[in-house]
This record gives structure tokens, sequence and C-alpha cells, in this order.
């Protein structure tokens, strides 16, 4: 211990003593008090000489103590008296010391009275007389309604005047019509609105609470099983409106896709109120979906009145320098710059919607186009190209909703079953959509051909609107084709709504 | 303080029901005091070494004047010769307020060790109590107690409010009495009241199951232990080895044999007793398993359905029965389809949804589960509160009473000793609604 004793001491630079004597310990240990913070062992180690040491080595500090106020708070059990009481009864409890003797019970405020009407004998003779109640039973009435503070049940439970039976609702046409006969004719000392205000607030419609309440009654009176057949009936009619909705859903999507919103076909009489909504909303729809089809349409008939009053200033001048102003994609978010940096023509052309893109490549390789690639990808070229793959990409969604619709009638058709073999015969309704598949088919490669060779037809791409109506006009056999398509394929949805409504 | 509305002024709630008198403090969540209601009394003052050590003992006025009371855990229960044995409560009212003094001054000055002239006190009455009955209870406490405030409330209320609703249906099945009270904000609605004395026919319909015996074992005697001197086990529903005591049969009084008996019976229903809890079935009755249970004679045996009979009495009588008895006492659904009749048909849904089921008798196993089923089949959004604890289930009105008479908004609604001087008996009337 005393070589370790002397290593510290070393350690520490404390000069080496010769192994300090008894005495000279005990004068160490008498003379200075061991600081806090060290404990006795390393004290009797290092002794005195380690003051600042020592100095950093403060007590441990632990978490502060909670403050719970000012030490011990006096309670004294007093005896106070209730403000609400009208007798002079002390009660005792226990209060803090420090609070007023002399302070109102702190309870006694809510002893709150409700402020009920009451009118004089006066007032009863010129206003109030009834000839189903007389002044007594009046005053009975407006005592009990005092006693229970209009708990109208509790009222009505009590009420034992003799001679009458009264209903809950004869109690309060009474008690609301004085009420209403008292504002009246008081003089008011508010204006006009605040009066307005209190004599709806005594409202009260005899007639109707008791019908209501008669309602109520047959309404607690079902038996489980017209409970029970009341929520099958409930959950039918929900399946049967989402039924409808579905397939007017699968039917707009229809008209949409073939033909476009605005045309022109016999839309298919809607015989549900909510027609009209379904119809607004669809048409948002279709013009929306319609923005979304002809994004980058160099010359687009939609441009916005705005933008093309300061373009018309400088027409003239773009004429003569051959500028071709087109209209530039809305920006996509509005974070983005206000400038739309410069881009290539060809950088713009429109990829196919990814579902079909595969097969309108395919359809665009078969006739040998690149759906990506214009060796000269000028205005009118890529105009034409854009119409190209927009077209192509319409057929192929027609060619998959005719082989869905085809695949549906077969269906249908067996469905409807083998009873009558003369519907079976007459043509099926699948017959017209076949034959629309058939005329698309025959028009594409002309469409190609066009592609090249027709000036007017490009142009009429620039809005896929117009587009569209004048393909109709073009080749008239597939508009017709179109719209044959269309109808049997409404009349097959509807029959087949008819179908489920049935099951 | 304010903050949850409790300001206690030490006041004592007293609640006294057919089988017990509860008493405790305003604002405790069980009471101090539980004494049986049932007193035992002799007239011929014999030896006087008994009372001295079986504590309680009182004075009776009147009729009874001069008779020994014995009141309190060790007034009935202990066999003493020639004491008859006394309930002033009959069908949930006391009719006899002669020993009701001793019964209370009993149960705060010998348990509770608190002085009655100190302390408010809150008593508790049963919805259909009389006027009369109310007055007198508290010229009772004002007179002979010399309480400084008064105040009775009704356990239907109380039962609500301990259950922590003002607006409630309580069906509170007590050891006589079974009611259905509608209370809405606070009120009973008398007309919706109503109760009949079902407990007793469950109670008669046990007694008559375990003494009239059945096929499998013969009838049970139901000797109370204080009458057995010695017996020895024997395997169930074998017959008892036992012994009586001959010295006490002579002496004892036809009244405490018949409190013993009933003390047995409810002994045994209290501890096999069920219901089952969709209606009664007898394929589902014999599949729960038997309780066994042995009687202070040492007979024991298994009871397997009949157990589940004795519940069934609260839901169903069959119409045998029901042709036998016209006085019949009316189930519970009965009572509740009666006492939602009366009520407002706005009132039902609200009351349907806070059912509040309380009282000893509802601890029956399964009780509240068939209820439930009961009510569901005829109300679809039913709603039961029934208390878990054993406790708060049979002190519920004196619960309530607890809470009541610790909140701060209550002391003003007590009726002062100055009030009951100023005004006499009708204040009471015009305080207590």
């Amino acid at each position: 211990m005393a070589a370790s004793a002397a290593d510290i001491r070393s350690a520490l630079s404390i000069p080496n003593t010769p192994a300090p004597t008894q005495p000279q310990k005990k004068q160490n240990a008498t003379s200075t008090k061991k600081p806090d913070g060290i404990s006795r062992e390393l004290y009797s180690l290092i002794g005195p000489s380690a003051p600042s040491l020592a100095a950093q080595l403060a007590k441990p500090r632990l978490k502060q103590k909670p403050n719970f106020g000012s030490g011990s708070v006096k309670w004294e059990m007093r005896e106070f008296k209730n403000g609400a009481r009208s007798d002079g009864l002390e009660l005792r409890h226990w209060v803090k010391a420090t609070t007023d003797p002399e302070a109102d019970y702190p309870f006694a405020k809510y002893n709150a009275q409700p402020s009920t009407y009451d009118y004089t004998q006066e007032e009863y003779v010129r206003f109030l007389e009834d000839l189903e109640w007389t002044k007594e039973e009046t005053d009975y009435l407006f005592a009990l309604i005092r006693d229970y503070d209009l708990r109208w049940y509790i009222i009505h439970d009590r009420y034992e005047y003799p001679g009458s039976t009264r209903s809950m609702e004869d109690l309060k046409d009474r008690y609301f019509s004085v009420c209403r006969k008292l504002v009246r004719n008081r003089p008011w000392s508010g204006d006009e609105t605040s009066k307005n205000l209190t004599l709806s607030s005594f409202q009260f419609d005899k007639e109707r609470e008791l019908t209501r309440k008669k309602y109520i009654l047959s309404l607690d009176g079902r038996t489980p099983d017209q409970i029970a057949e009341e929520e099958a009936l409930y959950v039918e009619i929900k399946r049967l409106e989402q039924n409808e909705r579905r397939f007017k859903k699968d039917r707009d999507d229809l008209l949409r896709l073939l033909a476009g919103i605005d045309s022109g076909l016999p839309e298919v009489v809607e015989d549900d109120p909510s027609g009209l909504t379904s119809d607004i909303k669809k048409k948002k729809k279709g013009s929306m979906a319609m923005d979304l089809d002809s994004p980058s349409t160099p010359l687009s008939a939609s441009i916005p009145m705005i933008k093309r009053i300061p373009s018309t200033k400088n027409a003239a001048e773009d004429a003569l320098h051959c500028i071709v102003r087109s209209e530039l994609p809305p920006p996509t978010s509005a974070t983005k710059a206000a400038h739309p940096p410069a881009f290539l023509r060809s950088f713009k052309i429109p990829y196919p919607k990814t579902a079909i893109a595969p097969k309108v490549v395919q359809t665009l390789s078969e006739i040998g186009i690149s759906h990506n690639r214009l060796v000269m990808p000028t205005r009118h070229n890529c105009a034409l190209l854009e119409s190209l793959l927009d077209q192509a990409s319409t057929l192929v969604e027609t060619k998959r909703m005719v082989d869905k619709l085809e695949l549906d009638a077969r269906i249908l058709k067996t469905r409807l079953g083998m009873k009558d073999d003369q519907d079976m015969e007459a043509p099926p309704p699948s017959a017209s959509i076949a034959g629309g598949d058939i005329g698309m088919d025959m028009d594409e490669p002309v469409e190609g051909g066009e592609a090249e060779t027709e000036e007017g037809r490009a142009q009429s791409v620039v809005s896929t609107r117009s587009a569209r109506s004048r393909d109709r006009k073009h080749p008239r056999g597939r508009s017709m084709s179109i719209s044959s398509v269309d109808t049997s394929v409404a009349a097959a949805t509807r029959a087949g709504t008819k179908r489920q409504k049935r099951s | 303080m304010v903050n949850y509305g409790g300001d206690e002024v030490s006041a004592l709630v007293i609640d006294i029901g057919s089988s017990s008198l509860r008493a405790g403090y305003a604002g405790d969540d069980t009471p101090k005091a539980i004494i049986p209601t049932s007193y035992g009394y002799r007239k011929t003052v014999s030896d006087s070494d008994i009372d001295m050590t079986d504590g309680a003992t009182g004075e009776l006025t009147g009729p009874k004047a001069n008779a020994q009371l014995f009141i309190g855990q060790n007034g009935p229960g202990i066999w003493r010769e020639n004491m008859e044995v006394e309930n002033p409560v009959v069908d949930g009212l006391i009719q006899d307020f002669n020993p009701i003094k001793p019964l209370v001054e009993h149960a705060l000055v010998d348990i509770m060790r608190c002085n009655p002239t100190e302390h408010p006190i809150l008593v508790t009455e049963p919805a259909w109590n009389t006027p009369a009955n109310r007055e007198r209870m508290a010229e009772i406490m004002f007179e002979e107690l010399q309480v400084p405030a008064f105040y009775i409330a009704n356990t239907g209320v109380l039962n609500a409010f301990a259950a922590g609703r003002g607006s409630a249906l309580v069906i509170d099945v007590g050891q006589t009495m079974a009611s259905v009270t509608p209370v809405v904000d606070g009120f009973v609605l008398r007309k919706g009241l109503v109760y009949s004395s079902l407990p007793k026919l469950v109670h008669a319909h046990a007694r008559h199951i375990l003494l009239s015996g059945s096929m499998s074992r013969p009838g049970i005697e139901l000797l109370p232990h204080q009458l057995i001197s010695s017996k020895y086990p024997v395997e169930p529903g074998l017959s008892p080895q036992f012994t009586l005591r001959q010295d006490r049969i002579a002496k004892t009084t036809e009244s405490w044999r018949t409190w013993a008996e009933g003390r047995e019976v409810d002994e045994w229903i209290q501890t096999v007793a069920g219901v089952l809890d969709q209606g009664w079935n007898d394929q589902v009755a014999a599949s729960r398993p038997p309780k066994q249970y042995e009687f202070p004679t040492g007979f024991n045996t298994y009871f397997g359905s009949e157990r589940l009979s004795i519940g069934e009495q609260f839901f169903y009588h069959s119409p045998q029965l029901m042709a036998s008895n016209p006085n019949l006492p009316k189930h519970i659904p009965a009572l509740m389809t009666e006492s939602l009749r009366e009520c407002d048909p706005e009132l039902r849904q609200v009351l349907m949804g806070n059912v509040v089921l309380t009282g000893g008798g509802s601890l029956f196993s399964g009780f509240s589960d068939r209820l439930n089923s009961e009510l569901s089949r005829s109300f679809p959004h039913t709603k039961i509160h029934a208390a878990g604890n054993p406790v708060e289930r049979r002190y519920g009105g004196w619960l309530g009473g607890s809470i009541l008479a610790s909140l701060g908004t209550f002391h003003q609604l007590w009726i002062s000793k100055e009030e009951w001087q100023d005004h006499g008996k009708a204040i009471v009337g015009q305080r207590c609604k």
C-alpha cells in the first residue's frame, strides 16, 4: 500500500516525503478538514494538498427536488354558510387556512333559477283565457314548471290535477301559448328582433309534435321481421344503385372512346332523376379528356382568347418572316418556369399510351413508319405523325373494345339461352360490331396513304374534335359502323342491367 | 376542490334494505358498517351475560317495550334461547319503525363510532315509499337522533348516479323486491315505476326444490349449523351423518328457524344458482357443469340443471304456474315492458340505452347476459350498465348516496333542523321531490 501511495504521490507531483509517521498522519487528519466530494480513502491517500482537484469534485447533483408550494399548508375545519340556502344551516368542512372565511360558498353560484313567466290576475283575464283551461289549473301547471325547471317529462309525470288528464303536448302547448301571449302583449324593452327571437323560442306546434310522436311509436312498433325486411330492401337498393352507376360509367367510357363527347351520337335517354347531374359531370370529364388528347397540337383551336389577342398584333410580321407560333402545352406544375425553354419540334412527338403502345408501334411498323423518328421533322410532318399516332391508338382501342364486346355479347347470348331458336338465327347484336371492326380494318391502309397525300386532312388533326368530326364525314362507312357499334353496345348494356336487376 | 364539484361535510349515508342496513361516510366508495336488517329480540330478559358479550343490544319502545334486542353481525346470527327474529322491512318498505333507531344507532355509534348529532344524514328510500314513511324517517332522525340536517333520496335515482347517469332505466333486484325505475334528469318517473316481489318467488322456488328432492336425491333438511353439534364427511349424494344439538332444538323459536332456513336457501342460491344466457333449453342446461354444494348437515351433492332453473324464474314463468297463481309476481321482461309502456315514446330510446342493473339479486351468474339477450330481442340499441364489482352492485344505492351527499352543490338541499322545526313534516315532501 505504501508503494502505491508513493506512486500516486509521484503521479500527482506531490513531494515524496518519507513514509509518514503516525503522529504526522494524525496531525494531518485533525488539522485539515476533509473537503466535500472526496472520498475518505482518496483523501487519506493524497492528503490535503489537492485543492484544485477538490474544487472540481463538487457534490454530485441529483435531480432537483420538486417544489410543493411553500412547505406545509395549514388546513382547518371551518363552519360555513351556504348562500344558496334560506336558513342558517352551518355545515363544517376542511378548508385551507389561507382562504377568506367571509368569502361566499363557492358552490352557491350554481344555484341558478331559470326564469319562468308569471302572470297577474288581470293579465290572465285579458289575454290568457282559454276554454280548455281554468285559471287554477294554469296556476298549477306553472307552479309545477317552476318546481321542475321546465323538465317536461317530469312535469307530465307529476301532473295530477283533479279531473283532468293531459298529455305532455297539452301541457307544453298551454305553457308556450301563455308565454307567447305574454311576450306579445307586455311592453317590450328591447328591439323588435329580440322580441321576435323570444317569440320564436316559445314556438310550439302541437299537431306536429303529435305526428312526430306517432311516427316514433310506429317506428318502435315494428316487428323484427319488418325491420329485417326494411334492411334487406335498403341493401338491395344500394346494390342496384351501384350496378346502375357502374353500367353508366362503362357506357360513358365507351362513348368517349368511340366517338368523342361531341360526336353528336344520339344520347341514351337517362331515366333516373340523377341523370342531369351525371350528364354535367360527364361533359366536364369529356372536355378534360379532350384536352389531354391534344396537349401538344401545334395550333390548337382551344387557344384562349386572351392569349391570342397579343399574337394577332404580330400576325403580319409573323407571316412575313414565316414564323409559326405554336401553342405550348400548359406547364405541368405551377413551380415550372414561366419561360419554357427552347426545344426541338421532334422532341414533342407524343408517345402512345403505355398500355397499348406495343400494338400501336406494331401497327405503324406494318405500314413502315417509325413512331418516334422523323427524317424531316417539319411542322407539317410532325402534325401528320401525331395524327397518325392518334388514329392508330384509337384504332387499337376500338379493336380491343370490339373484342371485349364480342365476348360479352357471346356470353349474353348464351345466357339468354337456347329457348328461342329464332333469336339465335336472327343477326346477333355483335354482328354490327364485327362489321364495324372489318370496316375499320379496311380503313386503316387508306388512312395511312392519306397521311402522306391529303393536306386538308392533316390540318384537321389540329384539334382532335374537328378531326374526328371530319373523319366521320370522310370515310362514310366507318362512322356509320361506329354509331351502330355504340347503339348496339348501349342496347347490350341495358339488357345486362335488366338482367342484373332481375337477379 | 371546485374542480370535481366535491365538498365533503362529513355527511353520513344510510341505506336500509331488506337484507342489510348500510351506513358510511359520504365520499367513501364502500359503506363502513353493513349490518343485517333482521334483528333478534327476546321478551323475557333472562341471562344478562349473553348480551354483554354479544355487543349490540338495545331497548325497544312501543308494543315490544322491555324486550331485549340483538342487533348487528352478532344479532340474529347467533343462536339464543327463545330469541325471535324479525325484519322491519317488508316488501322494501319499513313497516315497523321501532327498531329503526336502535339499528341506525348501532351502525353509527357502535360500529362507526361517530356522533349522529354532528353529521348531516342522507337516508335512502325505495321509489314506492309512502309520504308518511319518509316523514316518519325524518322524525326519527331529527327528534330521536338529533341530526343537524337530513335528506331522503330515492334508491332508483341514487343507483343511476352510482352508475354515472342522470337518466337511466334502473333494474334493481334486491332480496325481496325487484323493481324497474325510469329515471330522467335525476327524477323518478312515477308512472313508469313498477315493482314485484319476484325475488321472493325465486327464493320460494329454490326452497321447494331443495326440500322436495328429485329422482336422484332425497329432500334436504335445511338445518342451520347452529343446531348441529357434530357431523361426519359423507360421499356426495349419500345421506348425511350428523347429530343435532337437542338441547337447543326445543328452545328455538319458529321465527328464528324460518330466518335460518331462509339463510341456508340464500346461501345455496348464491353459491350454485345461475341462469342460462339464451332462454331455457334442456340440452344446454344439461351440458353446463354441475356444481357441488355441502349443507351444514354434511349432506353434499352435485346440482345440475336444477340450479339453472332457479334463475329462469326471473325471466320466464311457465303457463301452468301463471294459471295456478293469478297474483304471481311479474318477471323482469314483463316489468320492463310495463314500465316502458308508461314512458313517453321519445324517452324509450334514451332509457334503453342506459339500462342500469343493480342490487344483490342481480349477482346471479349469467343474469346480465340473459337480460341483455332478452332486451336485444325487442330493442335494437340496448346498453346495460352492470357494475362488475359485487360491492358496487349490492350497495349501488348507498354508493349513489355517497356521491350525492359529497357534492358541493347538494348542500343547499339538506333539510336543516331549523327548517324542520319551522315547517314541520311538510318540508320533507317539498324538498325531496
